[in-house]
């Protein structure tokens, strides 16, 4: 739908958001699409749910703006759908009559807002940035996690085996008595490891292995 | 004693006529001693005179004695019609008496002071006594105790009034206590003594009495019962325009009574907006002498308003032409009842309706609130357009034409729901039943969908006008959807279709049919559901049915239900298709 390839990573965070908007009523979409196209916004319109997961989305900052009542397929079966499908896109939920029992469900399956209609403009806009901003941030530590997990995978056993030695707290000379190697031989490792794991110091090593939960007990193979 | 008396005369009248003779001779005697002396011998003149007197003795002796034959003849005439007459008179007495005595009438005849001088057999005997036990005693024992005074008073009347007839009728009573009916002639008349008595003659009318009392009593009930039954009855002949009503028909039509009423007056108490078409059913019964049957309202003279129902039944006679023999009934309260009635039922589909409407107010309120929720939104946009550093007209404008769009459509709604909500309803108008069942659906299209329902309709293509009420029958049409989307709730694993569907039959009339393919019907509650408080839902009142069936009834059409055989169930309706020339 979108038409757009996946865009590199690093350039993810910079790219202009979109907004997607699923609702059964025309024009209430096209009011949406309006509204956000007034304040600069990129927007896209789906008249239901399966088109939305028919089409294809850009790894950019986005937010999905939902009918609780959605014909066929309601607005929170299709929150359950994109779990499935593994698409992870802050939800604001619209309904036309406060239904308690259907908030409170929305909002335990991650729901980050939830706007009666009809809504003031200002609380959409606002709903729809600070999910986005949610969503930026979500996406930027996603980012990060994965370009460590990449880094990590470019280590060789031994180094993984120093990397998990080194952020325990073990000084060189204790490392290369623990495996059985010279101590010199140790040190070439870590300014591989520092390097490859793009670490500017000892402290950001050891951070690094925290998010990635590696441990010296359970040294990965 | 007749014959003594006869020979006593016989013999006066022979001393008579023998005292002559010897006077006649003693005067001879002495003329002859006395007298001057005669010319002739005094013996021969003696002799002749002897002689003279003694042929005169015989003459008259024989003259006394055929006089007395004659005289006696007349006497014995005279004494046999005597006799006669005395018989004759005899007779005629007992021929009187006999009539007065047995004439069937009883004749009494009182003093002044009410005693019985006399007293006819028959009379008496009519009263069960006889006539010595009435004679002498006072008149007012053959009367009841409470009629006396009456009777008092009469006899006075006629004692101030002497030689005047007057008449009455009154009950007497018997020796054995049991009454008769007489009408009483009476008169007083003053006896040579001076002394006062008054005549009376009574003829029984007991019979007729009693049958006027039995009319009377017939015509009494009558009254009574056109009274209870608020029915009056008329008379009508055209030819004369003679009018003649029953008391009770008086009432109604709040007239005095009078022997007759003339047609206009009736026509000016008849209520003017019946006035034409009870003047025209009139009409119409007077040229062509058919029976006719009308219902019109009459409007009093204080200003309150009577239904009247009259039913008239032609007789035609050929000499008087065609009489019209009807009755009117006052249906003023039947009608009051009715639409008190009306208005219970009126206010039972209001109260129906609002509940139905608040178990779709969610679909309702979504309905309202999408078109709002865009107008904001597109208002909103249309300011930003305009706000900005170099401001988007073009965008602006387009903004503002679905604004306005969805004004009008949020309109839309409010303005159906507002229909069903008022209570004004019951105003009969040519209506299209395509656009009635399209309005209906334009309010339950939310309800549909989040129902999952899919909704086919085969709307027949221009459709025959109905009469009707709209809100009315959106009521029906938007229960019976309801319904079929409740029945189709625990539908799964197959598609949930609903068709709706309108179809002409025969241009008489149009059917709207309802099919779902839900729980289904069984044959059994196919008739019941349309019962008050039959419900075969756990949380339904049963009265939707009911009510819609009491509408569709009220529209002169038929709302029924029936089992699918397979799945789910119909109901339809029909309704007779209107014609501008159709008189309702």
């Amino acid at each position: 739908m979108t038409g757009r390839s996946t865009s590199p990573r690093n350039a993810a965070s910079q790219e202009e958001p979109i907004i997607y908007v699923v609702d059964d009523d025309a024009s209430v979409r096209d009011a949406l699409r309006n509204l956000f196209r007034s304040v600069g916004l990129r927007v896209e319109v789906f008249g239901s749910g399966s088109e939305f997961l028919q089409s294809r989305h850009p790894d950019v900052a986005s937010c999905l703006i939902l009918d609780i009542r959605l014909p066929r397929l309601s607005g929170l079966d299709f929150q359950v759908e994109l779990a499935k499908a593994g698409i992870h896109i802050p939800i604001i939920f619209m309904t036309g009559h406060g239904d308690i029992p259907m908030t409170v469900r929305a909002m335990k399956a991650g729901a980050v807002d939830f706007l009666t209609k009809p809504f003031r403009d200002q609380d959409m806009l606002d709903a729809v940035t600070a999910a986005i901003e949610r969503d930026r941030t979500s996406r930027n530590e996603a980012r990060i996690l994965a370009d460590l997990h990449a880094h990590f995978a470019t280590l060789t056993a031994r180094e993984r085996e120093i990397m998990a030695l080194v952020t325990s707290g073990l000084m060189n000379k204790q490392i290369a008595a623990e495996i059985g190697i010279a101590e010199i031989t140790v040190k070439i490792h870590r300014g591989h490891i520092m390097r490859k794991m793009a670490a500017k110091s000892l402290a950001d090593l050891v951070k690094m292995a925290q998010t990635l939960d590696i441990q010296r007990a359970a040294p990965p193979q | 004693m007749r014959n003594q008396l006869l020979k006593f005369r016989r013999s006066a009248e022979q001393s008579l006529l023998g005292g002559m003779a010897l006077a006649s001779l003693t005067a001879a005697c002495i003329w002859l001693v006395l007298g001057p002396a005669p010319e002739v011998a005094d013996y021969l003149i003696a002799v002749a005179l002897l002689f003279a007197l003694f042929l005169a003795l015989l003459i008259v002796m024989h003259l006394v004695g055929s006089t007395h034959k004659q005289m006696e003849a007349a006497l014995a005439s005279r004494a046999s019609a005597e006799r006669r007459a005395i018989q004759a008179l005899r007779e005629s007495e007992a021929q009187w008496k006999e009539v007065f005595e047995h004439n069937p009438v009883m004749y009494f005849m009182v003093d002044a002071d009410g005693i019985v001088l006399s007293v006819n057999t028959f009379g008496a005997a009519q009263l069960g006594y006889r006539v010595d036990e009435l004679r002498g005693q006072s008149v007012s024992k053959v009367f009841f105790e409470a009629d006396r005074d009456a009777v008092g008073q009469s006899v006075e009347i006629c004692l101030a009034d002497i030689g005047q007839t007057h008449s009455w009728e009154i009950r007497k009573v018997r020796k054995d206590g049991s009454a008769l009916w007489v009408r009483e002639n009476a008169k007083a008349v003053r006896r040579q003594d001076n002394h006062l008595i008054v005549l009376i003659a009574c003829e029984d009318i007991t019979e007729h009495k009693e049958a006027e009392n039995a009319l009377r009593q017939s015509g009494n009930y009558l009254a009574e019962a056109q009274r209870l039954s608020r029915t009056g009855s008329f008379g009508w002949r055209v030819i004369t325009g003679e009018i003649i009503w029953s008391d009770e028909t008086f009432r109604i039509f709040g007239f005095d009574k009078a022997p007759s009423v003339a047609l206009d007056r009736i026509i000016q108490r008849i209520h003017p907006d019946d006035r034409a078409g009870a003047q025209q059913t009139i009409d119409r019964a007077s040229s062509d002498g058919k029976d006719f049957d009308h219902e019109y309202r009459l409007l009093m003279p204080d200003g309150s308003v009577r239904y009247v129902h009259a039913t008239a039944h032609a007789v035609t006679d050929a000499s008087e032409g065609i009489e019209f023999v009807g009755a009117v009934t006052d249906v003023t309260a039947r009608r009051q009842a009715e639409e008190k009635l009306h208005e219970a039922q009126a206010e039972l589909a209001h109260v129906t309706r609002v509940t139905a409407l608040g178990e779709l107010a969610a679909s309702i309120a979504h309905e309202v609130n999408q078109p709002l929720a865009a107008l904001v939104a597109n208002a909103a946009a249309a300011q930003r357009w305009l706000d900005r550093d170099t401001p988007n007209l073009q965008e602006a404008r387009n903004a503002l034409v679905s604004i306005i769009d969805d004004g009008n459509r949020a309109g839309d709604v409010v303005q159906r729901v507002r229909g069903l909500v008022s209570k004004n309803t019951d105003q009969k108008v040519s209506l299209d039943i395509n656009e009635i069942v399209n309005e209906v659906i334009a309010l339950l299209h939310r309800e549909l969908l989040s129902h999952r329902i899919s909704l086919r309709t085969k709307l027949t293509p221009a459709p025959g006008v109905v009469l009707g009420d709209r809100v009315q029958l959106q009521q029906v049409i938007l229960n019976l959807i309801v319904n079929s989307i409740e029945a189709m709730q625990p539908v799964t694993g197959r598609p949930r279709e609903l068709v709706i569907r309108t179809q002409q039959e025969e241009a008489q009339q149009i059917l709207v049919a309802v099919t779902d393919c839900g729980v289904g019907l069984t044959a059994e509650n196919a008739n019941r559901v349309f019962d008050a408080f039959f419900s075969t839902k756990s949380g339904g009142m049963g009265m939707g049915l009911s009510i819609c069936r009491s509408i569709v009834e009220s529209h002169g059409g038929r709302l029924s239900a029936c089992g699918n055989g397979g799945l789910g169930a119909t109901f339809q309706f029909s309704l007779p298709i209107h014609r501008e020339d159709n008189t309702p």
